[in-house]
């Protein structure tokens, strides 16, 4: 150890120098906390929260029971019993749709796999609850989370035949062919 | 008659001295998480009152109302005795710290000192005695518990303590060696009129090397960051006190912050003047003495408290070879050689 060395341990110089540094942090008191139950973070637009069935603008509903959000699920939380619309043949929907949410991890493969767009991701993150099976949602429960989450509804496209369910083929995810 | 006087009058000054140091401690806790909170850029507790003052109270509610658990396998009498032992001896201490001016009030017959409990002229002696009482507690909390955390806990603080509490009592010898006293209030007395005459500064050796020497051991006694090993989180879960709970736990925490208190009162004392100002001015006529007497003590008692903060909030903890080989071949060095050249100093100027 050379004097400058000898120096600085003597007059504690490093404990010193990061004593400065804590105090200057009182002085220059600016806190990153989020009070978290009364003020929250702004979440970003793409956030995955909880997920919910969404309708047309004229309330009904758009799954057509396809099933291919159950296929699409890597967690098995979903469960679809699909049934024709009575009294037309060719239309089909969802009779019951079931979500046990205590398996979602929310990677959001179903709304991407959904060819009508009937599902959609809210922001809703607080969902917090004491029994379990709370968490096991029906298809009135999600379809009253989309109503509350998406207030501004799809027009069902008017060209659209009242039989034949409507498909988003434009999704990026579906292999092109290519040209 | 005279007797029940002089009993009134200790007990109640007893009482008084209690009463602040258990809100000193209750505001402590508030202020320690406060303190480390903004200096880590958080804003310690919030929930409790306006910005979370009323947090000491919720602490202690729940601390009262908490289950009384003894684990199985603990030595029951010796689990009970120890968080006793280990806070008698905290507050115990304040006994010979003077708050104030040396006044003595003639009441009733009876000469009575108002603001220092007992003027003994061992007050340095019993001050060391009873802190190494203090020792026992901890040690025998953790040995009773019959947990191997406790247990490690207690066998380190045993070690800390011993090798410590050494460095402490010869730091202090200079500050004797100048005063030529162990009373606490002598001692005060002797570094009246201004801050120069005060034995961090005083001719004709400053005691601030002393100085550092006793702080950096009075955190290592007192068990305090850099030198919690005893109760060391990330390795002991809470070193001696793991297995309390409710008001046995409380008691051990009250011990600790005591002790802060009380050796940042003899660190004021000892080494900056007690209840007397920086400078002669500052300390205004003679019937106000008690006034600024009780703030300029007060002032200098949380400037230490501060400094305890600050440095929890700055340094890592060390390991426990660094303490050892710190404690006996840095500081007890240094300590004696201070002795040494004060003893010089003092002879060569009386």
């Amino acid at each position: 150890m050379n004097l400058k060395d000898w120096i600085k341990t003597l007059t504690f110089y490093e404990i010193l120098l990061g004593m400065k540094a804590t105090l200057s942090h009182l002085l220059h008191y600016k806190p990153i906390t989020l009070q978290y139950p009364h003020e929250k973070k702004t979440l970003p637009s793409n956030y995955r929260g909880m997920l919910a069935l969404l309708r047309y603008d004229d309330g009904t509903e758009k799954c057509v029971g396809c099933d291919l959000c159950e296929a699409a699920c890597p967690s098995r939380v979903i469960r679809v019993v699909s049934a024709e619309v009575p009294g037309e043949p060719t239309k089909r929907y969802s009779k019951e749709y079931y979500m046990d949410m205590t398996r979602c991890l929310f990677c959001g493969l179903c709304v991407n796999a959904c060819p009508v767009d009937a599902l959609g991701m809210t922001q809703e993150y607080e969902w917090a609850v004491y029994d379990k099976r709370q968490l096991q949602l029906n298809k009135q429960q999600l379809l009253a989370i989309g109503d509350r989450n998406f207030p501004v509804r799809e027009k069902r496209l008017e060209f659209q035949h009242p039989n034949v369910a409507y498909f988003n083929v434009g999704f990026k995810e579906i292999p092109q062919k290519e040209s | 008659m005279e007797t029940g006087i002089r009993l009134a009058l200790t007990l109640s000054q007893i009482g008084a001295v209690m009463v602040a140091v258990l809100l000193t401690v209750a505001l402590l806790t508030l202020l320690e998480r406060k303190v480390l909170g903004w200096m880590q850029d958080r804003m310690g507790p919030m929930e409790v009152g306006p910005y979370g003052v009323l947090q000491p109270v919720a602490d202690g509610l729940k601390l009262f109302f908490k289950e009384d658990i003894i684990p199985a396998g603990a030595n029951k009498f010796m689990f009970s005795m120890a968080p006793i032992l280990s806070l008698v001896p905290a507050l115990i201490g304040f006994a010979v710290i003077p708050f104030g001016p040396d006044w003595t009030v003639d009441v009733g017959g009876v000469d009575f000192k108002p603001f220092v409990i007992t003027d003994i002229n061992i007050g340095v002696l019993y001050i060391l005695a009873f802190a190494s009482i203090g020792a026992y507690g901890i040690i025998l909390g953790g040995w009773s518990s019959n947990s191997k955390y406790s247990l490690l806990g207690g066998l380190r603080s045993a070690a800390q303590l011993i090798s410590y509490e050494l460095n402490v009592g010869l730091s202090i010898v200079g500050v004797l060696l100048l005063s030529s006293s162990l009373s606490l209030v002598a001692i005060t007395n002797a570094q009246a009129g201004g801050f120069w005459n005060w034995y961090f500064f005083a001719f004709p050796f400053p005691q601030a090397v002393a100085f550092a020497v006793f702080i950096i051991s009075s955190v290592a006694e007192t068990n305090r960051t850099p030198f919690d090993l005893p109760e060391a989180e990330s390795e002991l879960v809470a070193g001696f006190f793991t297995e309390y709970s409710g008001m046995r736990f409380a008691f051990f925490f009250l011990a600790e912050y005591g002790n802060m208190i009380l050796v940042s009162c003899v660190a004021t004392v000892l080494f900056f003047g007690g209840w007397h100002a920086p400078l002669e001015i500052l300390q205004g006529p003679e019937s106000l003495h008690w006034l600024t007497g009780m703030f300029w003590f007060t002032f200098k008692v949380y400037g230490f408290l501060f400094m305890f903060f600050w440095i929890r909030a700055t340094l890592p903890r060390l390991r426990y070879d660094q303490l050892m080989r710190f404690g006996w071949k840095v500081l007890l060095p240094i300590a004696l050689g201070n002795i040494v050249l004060t003893s010089i100093f003092a002879y060569m100027f009386p």
